[in-house]
């Protein structure tokens, strides 16, 4: 079996807990706004009228959805390819669209091992059922919430070697991280559980860039948001992620520039990529 | 996403199905129209026609003629010679002939634009409540459901049926497949339509069926309780256009709804959301499908 969950069991059997967030279509969810924003259609009322407002704000939030997707290709590219890397640990899958982790790597590794994490039990059953891998690699599915690095990595253990380089990714995701719930300390437990040889990549939303407009869209979303809440973050707190990594050329960059083209696009967004020495 | 008239057109050169076709035009058709201030009315008038006519024709309903898209364009105001041949293209797709042309005598008229959705379709994700669905029924439990509904229907006309549903099936194995991602019902499998040996071979055909790399089969077992669907079978249709929205496909017994508008179908994809997260995962239910033909046999 190629394609596992593992954390199977813990599904469909627990009703007395309260309903996770995505369940109420009322208010707008994260994964859906972005979904809509990339022209998807697993989206509600309230995410399409979030997202609108978001759009209204600042328009270009459409050209940096789809760079974000850009980057992602670019950076798993890079990893699976130049770097080497067969095994990928995926925090905050979203729900599918085209080109997701495994299908890239796949494309140029056909046997590498990718583990999705997601909190969310509605992108996880969309995982689940559309994510599916080679018959030389594996795909697998975590529940956990981003900040539950144990839980994540005791589930982790049983589809990836931890002896091998593991490829860290975190795109666009560190932003509903509270800063009261110290994101860098997150990452970094990630990355001591790690090897020498591994990797971390990481798009943040940033207040350094257009500050105006991502302000003003992201009050927007926030207001209209579930529980989750977006955090802008300062070039430096993002540069912080990589403390002790070793930064892949060209360093922390807005992430439409990163090992591509010159690109004019602004995009309220920085990107990065570190070694563990 | 498409605020801009002609911005969901397809790439030239890509085909899509004529369902989705006379959708796409459909739709496109009534911005130009909107945009333009005319009302259904005028617009029916100017192709020498009605109100419903061009009701149905933005609904992507009927196919269209050449001549009465090159009117419209022309009445909107639409003087791009690239929409236009754009959507010719797109008009001569809309009137490809499909298939179950020639079944058209026994298929009821509700049912035949579903097929041509469901073959135009990228994702069609289902949940079933009482029957195996369609794209799934072995040809031996597609005869005895077809029996069923039918109190003396002559035997060719049953073979025509089952050979229509065992056509739709290679839609399952065609070149660009859809996604189908089905959630059933334990009530579903446990039915023994056609007999114990018929739904045993069902249940086999099941386990196999799901190891397409296109196909995800989800089941919701009884011990799950009530569920969020108690209320009947549907189907939604999505489609890789981004201006056609998802289509929910409801069977009745004596007609079809066919629902796309976004305060009907958010309802139905909320509930097929739930269905997916709280039933069995794809990795468990395929020994479920085992365990129950086991358990028939005794």
């Amino acid at each position: 079996m190629s394609t596992q969950d593992v954390s199977a069991g813990s599904q469909g059997s627990d009703t007395t807990a309260a309903e996770p967030p995505s369940f109420d279509i009322t208010r707008a969810h994260p994964a859906r706004v972005y979904d809509y924003w990339l022209g998807g259609k697993d989206n509600y009322e309230a995410d399409r009228e979030a997202a609108e407002q978001f759009i209204e704000a600042m328009p270009n939030i459409l050209a940096g959805v789809r760079a974000n997707r850009a980057f992602l290709r670019r950076a798993v590219q890079y990893l699976a390819g130049e770097a080497g890397i067969r095994q990928f640990l995926d925090i905050g899958t979203g729900l599918p669209t085209a080109e997701n982790t495994h299908e890239v790597a796949q494309a140029i590794a056909p046997e590498s091992r990718i583990v999705y994490v997601d909190n969310d039990p509605i992108v996880l059953a969309h995982a689940r059922a559309l994510l599916t891998s080679t018959a030389e690699g594996a795909t697998a599915y975590v529940d956990a919430d981003a900040r539950d690095t144990g839980k994540i990595l005791e589930a982790a253990v049983e589809v990836l070697d931890f002896s091998q380089p593991i490829a860290v990714m975190s795109l666009l995701v560190l932003q509903y991280v509270p800063d009261e719930d110290h994101p860098e300390e997150i990452i970094s437990r990630l990355m001591d559980a790690v090897p020498s040889g591994s990797y971390l990549t990481i798009s943040d939303t940033t207040t350094e860039i257009d500050t105006e407009r991502v302000t003003n869209g992201t009050a927007r979303l926030n207001a209209r948001l579930g529980p989750a809440r977006s955090t802008l973050r300062t070039r430096a707190q993002i540069a912080g992620y990589f403390d002790g990594l070793e930064l892949v050329e060209p360093g922390i960059v807005p992430m439409p520039q990163w090992r591509t083209l010159p690109n004019p696009l602004v995009v309220p967004v920085f990107a990065g990529m570190g070694r563990k020495p | 996403m498409n605020p801009e008239p002609g911005g969901g057109l397809p790439d030239e050169g890509t085909t899509v199905g004529s369902a989705a076709a006379r959708m796409m035009l459909g739709s496109q058709l009534r911005r130009f129209r909107e945009a333009a201030g005319i009302t259904p009315e005028a617009a029916g008038w100017h192709i020498r026609s009605s109100r419903s006519k061009i009701s149905r024709m933005e609904n992507g309903r009927v196919g269209f003629k050449d001549r009465d898209v090159r009117d419209l364009l022309e009445l909107y105001g639409v003087a791009d010679s690239q929409v236009t041949s754009a959507m010719l293209a797109l008009a001569g797709q809309a009137q490809t002939q499909e298939w179950w042309a020639q079944f058209g005598d026994i298929l009821p008229s509700w049912f035949e634009p579903y097929l041509g959705l469901e073959a135009s379709a990228s994702r069609i994700r289902s949940f079933d409540l009482q029957f195996v669905h369609g794209l799934f029924q072995t040809e031996a439990y597609a005869r005895a459901v077809t029996a069923l509904g039918l109190r003396g229907i002559s035997p060719d006309e049953i073979d025509r049926r089952v050979a229509v549903r065992v056509k739709r099936q290679e839609l399952l194995t065609a070149a660009k497949p859809p996604r189908v991602w089905s959630v059933m019902d334990e009530a579903a499998l446990r039915r023994p339509v056609g007999g114990v040996r018929v739904m045993q071979a069902q249940l086999r055909w099941l386990a196999e069926v799901a190891q397409l790399p296109n196909v995800t089969l989800q089941v919701v077992p009884f011990q799950a309780g009530g569920h969020d669907a108690a209320g009947g079978s549907f189907t939604i249709l999505r489609f890789s256009e981004p201006a056609v929205p998802d289509v929910v496909y409801i069977e009745q017994l004596t007609g079809a709804l066919y629902l796309e508008k976004p305060a009907a179908t958010d309802h139905y994809l909320d509930i097929m959301n739930r269905l997916s997260a709280t039933s069995l995962s794809p990795a468990e239910s395929i020994p479920f499908f085992a365990d129950l033909s086991r358990q028939l046999q005794t």
